[in-house]
């Protein structure tokens, strides 16, 4: 994820900014006049999500936090016996759905996953998003991120990198991230991306209580000091979380981490910016396609909202913001702090074997919130 | 003639028993044909505040300089007055089992709303808020924007608190109690209730906050957003605001489009 309306108006921009901005024009015009024109868009009550694109759920780590470890085939093999036996997304079908967000103004992909650096067709999926149409940012734990592969990136036209780093304690990060050594190849990866000229964003997972200890401030005055932004996000009780309930935040925290935004480069999905106050960005600001083809409104929910292989982007878009969960404006996160969400999205995916659950599911159009 | 003189009657009459706002203070959406949630999990709420009239009265006097016209005395006469009046009106009692915020409005004619919300208003809401809550934040992310942007809603009889100031300063209670109403909702209702009550706009919701700057502060649940309905924008599908944003508060604008949001609510104005 990124700073969500940072590409939205030019209004108060750093310097830096506009030169991140100037730049864009400079190399890719389309995509930077797409990205521009996202302000508009919003003040029409048109919508513009980043697409997350789930491809391959392959990873090289195991991380205590995962949303998508209910995806990959390692659980669905190891610890459900099943086999993932549903049409997967090709990449013929990243081009259509590159095709579709173009024509509805959307600019942003996210490739995620899985760990992006470990898929084989990594190259051919950046070009079936196509760069010169859609700002691409890749996701990624960092381990494979070293100079060669930052320059690499660079030139098959990805724009941004998002690296996870969980604790500036190097034995927390990679005890999280259950990975020895993790933390040195963030740590390297960081200095790799800066050094390619990619655009860079830390993230982070925020759990209980974790925004008033020391070490949490040391993160975000990390981030600060590198000129970098702390993209935050709340643990949610899905995927991997789903065992760890105490995990999951209560309003302090993203109150005080509110609090942490005046004084730090530290931000969450619902930070307004520049001139944009989304609040929850489910639908709005934020899609994930899964390798399925499933549309998701965040990536913590694991209800869909349409299924690519049998309806048109737009449609799918418009049935998730008629939802009354979903579509309607609200100021905390939906699937992080509702507990009545939680709830009902915890008891209809208790038992599930294959996520999402499918449109009419989950998520219908007789959603309401009250019954 | 007849017929339209019994249809009135028994319009009085339902008027008079049946219920307008329920436990809760909630104005119930009756007969409407703009959006608004007929039922709530009151998940956005605003918590109940105790009213001093004491600290309320010296924050409005800081910031409007009314002692000279009124007194805390007075003040706190004319809202118990406001408030006796609807708690003997059996349709409209309940509304005071929600939260009521007493203020007072400066005798003042203004050409331009806009500019006198960015001149007076958002400034004093300012001063009140950084004085209650030095660590904590009052945004305005409209400042000095407004001129010419502010027209009185038609048919939200906020007219009526406008020319009411002309001539006097005013007492009023704020009730945001129009919990989950679309913008046109909130404006539809107002028209079906009874003659005191007013949708709340810039003025009386601003001198609402210098009373009360924490309001919107709630620490275990969030609070709704208050859009200040009796006003309408010169843009059309905008409409202004207050919000909090974790212990600060924000002064902001939004594209509505006519749609309702469990997040979003107006407030009634009573005057004395």
């Amino acid at each position: 994820m990124l700073n969500l309306a940072a590409e939205q108006s030019d209004n108060v921009l750093s310097a830096d900014e506009l030169a991140k901005r100037e730049g864009l024009r400079a190399r890719k015009p389309y995509v930077a006049e797409k990205l521009a024109n996202i302000y508009s868009m919003e003040e029409r009550g048109e919508i513009s999500p980043i697409i997350r694109l789930e491809k391959s759920y392959l990873c090289n780590f195991q991380c205590t936090h995962c949303s998508a470890e209910y995806y990959m085939d390692r659980h669905l093999e190891k610890v459900l016996h099943v086999k993932e036996d549903r049409q997967q997304i090709d990449l013929e079908n990243i081009r259509d759905i590159s095709r579709q967000a173009d024509e509805l103004g959307l600019a942003r992909f996210v490739i995620t996953g899985g760990e992006p650096l470990v898929m084989r067709d990594l190259d051919d999926v950046v070009a079936a998003i196509d760069p010169d149409k859609h700002y691409v940012i890749l996701d990624t734990n960092g381990w494979f991120l070293d100079d060669a592969k930052a320059q690499h990136l660079k030139s098959i036209g990805v724009e941004k990198i998002q690296l996870s780093l969980d604790s500036i304690v190097e034995e927390e990060h990679d005890e999280f991230r259950n990975k020895k050594g993790s933390y040195k190849r963030v740590m390297r990866a960081i200095d790799a991306t800066i050094g390619a000229g990619l655009n860079l964003l830390l993230s982070t997972v925020l759990i209980r209580g974790q925004p008033k200890t020391q070490k949490f401030l040391d993160l975000c005055q990390f981030a600060t000091d590198k000129g970098v932004g702390l993209y935050v996000s709340y643990a949610k009780p899905t995927g991997s979380c789903t065992d760890h309930p105490e995990f999951v935040i209560e309003k302090e925290d993203a109150d005080v981490l509110r609090q942490l935004e005046k004084d730090y480069n530290v931000f969450t999905h619902m930070t307004p910016s520049y001139g944009s106050h989304k609040g929850c960005i489910t639908v709005k600001g934020i899609i994930t396609v899964t390798s399925s083809g499933e549309v998701t409104p965040c990536p913590y929910i694991d209800f869909s909202i349409g299924n690519l292989f049998e309806t048109p982007l737009k449609e799918v878009l418009d049935r998730g913001m008629r939802n009354p969960w979903l579509g309607p404006h609200r100021p905390d996160c939906l699937i992080g702090e509702d507990p009545k969400f939680i709830k009902i999205h915890t008891e209809k995916t208790a038992g599930a074997t294959h996520l999402p659950l499918p449109w009419g599911k989950g998520f219908s159009d007789n959603d309401s919130l009250t019954d | 003639m007849e017929v339209e003189a019994l249809q009135k009657a028994q319009e009085d009459i339902m008027s008079e028993t049946t219920p307008l706002f329920d436990e809760f203070g909630r104005c119930l959406p009756t007969g409407l044909s703009s959006h608004a949630h007929q039922k709530t999990r009151r998940y956005f709420l605003i918590d109940k505040p105790e009213i001093d009239y004491a600290a309320s009265y010296q924050r409005l006097n800081q910031a409007f300089a009314i002692s000279d016209a009124l007194s805390q005395e007075q003040f706190e006469k004319r809202v118990s007055s406001i408030l006796d009046g609807i708690a003997n009106d059996e349709s409209m009692k309940a509304i005071l089992n929600g939260v009521k915020v007493p203020f007072i409005l400066p005798k003042a004619l203004y050409d331009d709303i806009g500019h006198a919300m960015d001149t007076v208003y958002l400034p004093a809401v300012a001063s009140a808020f950084h004085t209650s809550f030095p660590k904590y934040e009052f945004k305005n992310h409209s400042a000095n924007a407004l001129n010419g942007q502010l027209k009185v809603a038609d048919n939200s009889r906020h007219q009526n608190v406008l020319e009411q100031m002309a001539s006097d300063v005013v007492v009023g209670v704020y009730f945001p109690c129009l919990l989950e109403y679309s913008v046109p909702a909130a404006v539809e209702r107002i028209s079906s209730l009874p003659k005191q009550f007013s949708l709340a706009g810039g003025f009386d919701t601003s001198a609402a906050f210098i009373s009360m700057p924490n309001l919107l502060l709630r620490k275990e649940g969030y609070p709704p957003l208050l859009w200040l309905s009796g006003l309408a924008s010169v843009e059309e599908n905008v409409a202004y605001h207050y919000e909090a944003y974790g212990y600060d508060l924000n002064f902001n604008r939004r594209v509505h489009l006519g749609q309702v949001a469990e997040y979003w609510a107006s407030g009634i104005t009573v005057t004395s």
